[in-house]
């Protein structure tokens, strides 16, 4: 049983330390420093938090999305075919992102995150996972004026993401995160997310999470399982009705299951931990479980995401030995 | 529950915070790093409200807000004046925008009036009145960690009550005219839409002011027509920036309440024509009766640059005395 974490990481340090790349953005934005210098500090601030990750023990680390202005933009911005528009909140946080417009047909232009994950894999020690926003969650989120539906909107998002896959593929990534949270609030459209996620995956032979969080898959499962992915990453916490959800079938593929709460400060104890873990091995075995947040780390303060990893680690290692003692 | 008094038809009013001037965004600096005192810092966010309420009257709101001057963030402001919040840390809104992310550590409640005192001195500025502006229970319990109270309910009911003591001694220091800002409202449109309104119930339970809760950026029709059970005279909303699209939903059951109709986008860099207004006006005309229409911005500007809030509401204002004029038949004298 290992350790993984979703994706995001707070990208400044806590108060009173200055915010290095909060900072430097404000400088790119005056027009003080040009883009070049801002990737420099980008880069030194991600090899920062990969290091934090590393250090702290986590078994698959990401690059902590520093480069990330949101999980919708990053891509939208890198792929034809779409402007952007003004806020819109981020599911039932108090996060706001940018608005992507699909104007016109999309398409893979290039790379998005190759050199993200390449950057990440030379600064790190630890197995490094690549995350793409899934074609479903971008349609979702994204307005759209050109495509006559959703479900054509969503299968050319997956065609265009397939060839961002195959990029990170032929990088060398074997293990590749596909975050969709959007189908834990738009259940009445899984048939679209199905088919966008076939799309998304075909001739891709990486290992594929397929990560949900934000809520529960109830009513998705088990037919979820027959998607083309080999690991399921559950939220356990916003999406407490998992427990029940995974229940009523097997659970035939490896699971990533996020119990620690990503959004807010409090701190699991080793106890909950461990409880949790027994609960998860009731129905997988514990080579075929990821222990993780409920979500990406950057809606906490950066000294409380730092605990929330010693947390997971720490209880992950207790929990691994009392599975130990409960065999012998 | 109570009528709008005497504001005219169409009456303009904005959602609650203007952007800082540079001066008092530097003394805010200052004061962080405790080079300059309280009372300096103080002086400064007077001298910045009373420019705002100067410069709402030269533009001819007719319901003026302090500007916020003197707060940070909306929920953040509330949690460093009341018992049982710490500040946890900094957590990204937007872009490179972060805000103080507040946590319940104990029992929350009031110390002692948190808003009084400015309200009374920006109602002391001008003759207008001047809206009594609060976070609600429900949106300050959502955007704050917990690490105290084992349900939500309980912590939102706890503030409902802090909340409600904050609105009747706004009452008493004379507003006439109070907001309960509840964005948060539809973060769990099944789960807990009943708390939410039972929280209002508390907030304004024996008010006479007039009561209206702004509400924003999330699926709003999702929770019409049950939001119209909202314990407030006036609902305020952002139709601007989704172009007007809610009138549809406002079209499947009869909007009860008064609405504020949010006429000018607050994310957008852009300022909108007075036609442009007056067009999104008389589009709510065509679902919204005008004796039950106030006009607003979509929400509060502090984002926005100075000259653009200006813009914003200089356009809200003519933009609603176009359509008053062409309502009443009359030409109404300009008060510059
Ligand atoms: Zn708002």
């Amino acid at each position: 049983m290992i350790t993984t974490v979703i994706g995001n990481y707070p990208k400044i340090p806590d108060l009173p330390a200055p915010g290095k790349w909060r900072s430097t953005v404000e400088r790119f934005q005056k027009g003080q420093i040009d883009e070049t210098q801002l990737q420099h500090v980008e880069d030194e601030v991600t090899a920062e938090v990969i290091n934090e990750q590393v250090q702290m023990g986590i078994d698959v680390i990401t690059d902590g999305q520093i480069r990330w202005e949101d999980a919708q933009t990053h891509f939208a911005r890198r792929l034809s075919g779409f402007s952007i528009n003004g806020l819109q909140r981020y599911f039932d946080t108090n996060i706001y992102f940018r608005e992507p417009v699909a104007e016109h047909a999309v398409a893979w232009t290039g790379p998005i995150t190759v050199s993200e994950f390449t950057f990440a894999r030379e600064h790190s020690s630890k197995p490094v996972k690549p995350v793409v926003t899934g074609p479903f969650t971008l349609a979702a989120l994204s307005r759209n004026v050109h495509y006559p539906t959703l479900k054509e909107f969503a299968i050319a998002l997956g065609r265009a993401l397939n060839r961002e896959l195959k990029a990170l593929e032929a990088a060398g990534a074997e293990v590749i995160q596909i975050d969709e949270p959007a189908i834990c609030q738009r259940k009445q459209d899984f048939d679209i997310f199905a088919e966008a996620s076939r799309v998304l995956t075909d001739g891709v032979k990486a290992k594929k999470i397929l990560c949900t969080y934000f809520g529960d898959i109830g009513g998705l499962y088990p037919q979820i399982l027959d998607l083309p992915f080999d690991v399921i990453g559950l939220d356990f916490v916003a999406g407490y009705r998992n427990w029940d959800v995974v229940a009523a079938a097997p659970f035939t593929r490896e699971l990533q299951a996020g119990v620690l709460d990503a959004r807010n400060t409090r701190v699991e104890s080793v106890d909950e931990l461990v409880r949790a873990v027994r609960r998860l091995t009731a129905f997988v075995s514990p080579g075929r479980l990821m222990i993780s947040p409920s979500a990406g780390l950057e809606f906490l303060p950066r000294s409380v995401a730092r605990r929330k990893l010693a947390a997971l680690v720490e209880g992950t290692k207790v929990a691994n030995q009392d599975l130990k003692g409960a065999r012998t | 529950m109570s009528s709008r008094m005497n504001l005219p038809l169409l009456a303009t009013s904005a959602v609650g915070s203007y952007p800082k001037p540079a001066y008092l965004l530097e003394a805010r600096r200052k004061a962080l790093r405790q080079q300059i005192s309280k009372q300096e810092l103080t002086a400064l966010e007077q001298r910045a409200t009373r420019e705002w309420i100067q410069i709402q009257e030269d533009i001819g709101l007719d319901l003026l807000v302090d500007g916020e001057q003197y707060r940070g963030d909306m929920v953040a402001y509330f949690a460093d004046e009341m018992e049982g919040f710490a500040i946890a840390g900094l957590v990204r809104s937007y872009g490179n925008r972060y805000y103080p992310k507040p946590v319940v550590v104990g029992p929350v409640g009031r110390r002692h009036p948190v808003t009084v005192e400015w309200f009374k001195f920006a109602q002391s500025l001008t003759k207008r009145p001047v809206k009594g502006m609060l976070t609600g229970p429900y949106t300050i319990a959502e955007w704050s960690f917990n690490e105290h109270y084992p349900t939500r309910r309980e912590l939102v009911l706890e503030l409902a009550r802090a909340v409600g003591e904050e609105a009747r001694d706004l009452e008493k220091a004379g507003a006439r005219y109070i907001q309960i800002d509840e964005p948060a409202i539809h973060t769990r449109p099944d789960e807990d839409f009943e708390l939410a309104l039972e929280a209002m119930e508390i907030v304004t339970d024996g008010l006479s002011a007039y009561t209206v809760s702004h509400i924003c950026y999330g699926d709003v029709p999702r929770i019409y027509p049950r939001v119209l059970k909202l314990a407030v005279d006036q609902l305020d909303l952002a139709l601007k920036n989704e172009h007007f699209a809610l009138l549809e939903t406002f079209k499947q059951a009869r909007f009860t309440k008064d609405i504020g109709v949010g006429v000018v986008d607050a994310h957008s860099h852009r300022v909108e024509s007075v036609e442009e207004v007056a067009e999104g006006i008389r589009k709510t005309l065509q679902v919204i009766p005008a004796e039950q229409i106030m006009v607003s911005p979509d929400c509060g500007l502090k984002t926005r640059a100075i000259d653009e809030t200006v813009g914003k509401l200089r356009a809200m204002v003519d933009g609603a005395k176009v359509v008053r004029n062409e309502l009443t038949g009359t030409r109404e004298p300009t008060r510059a």
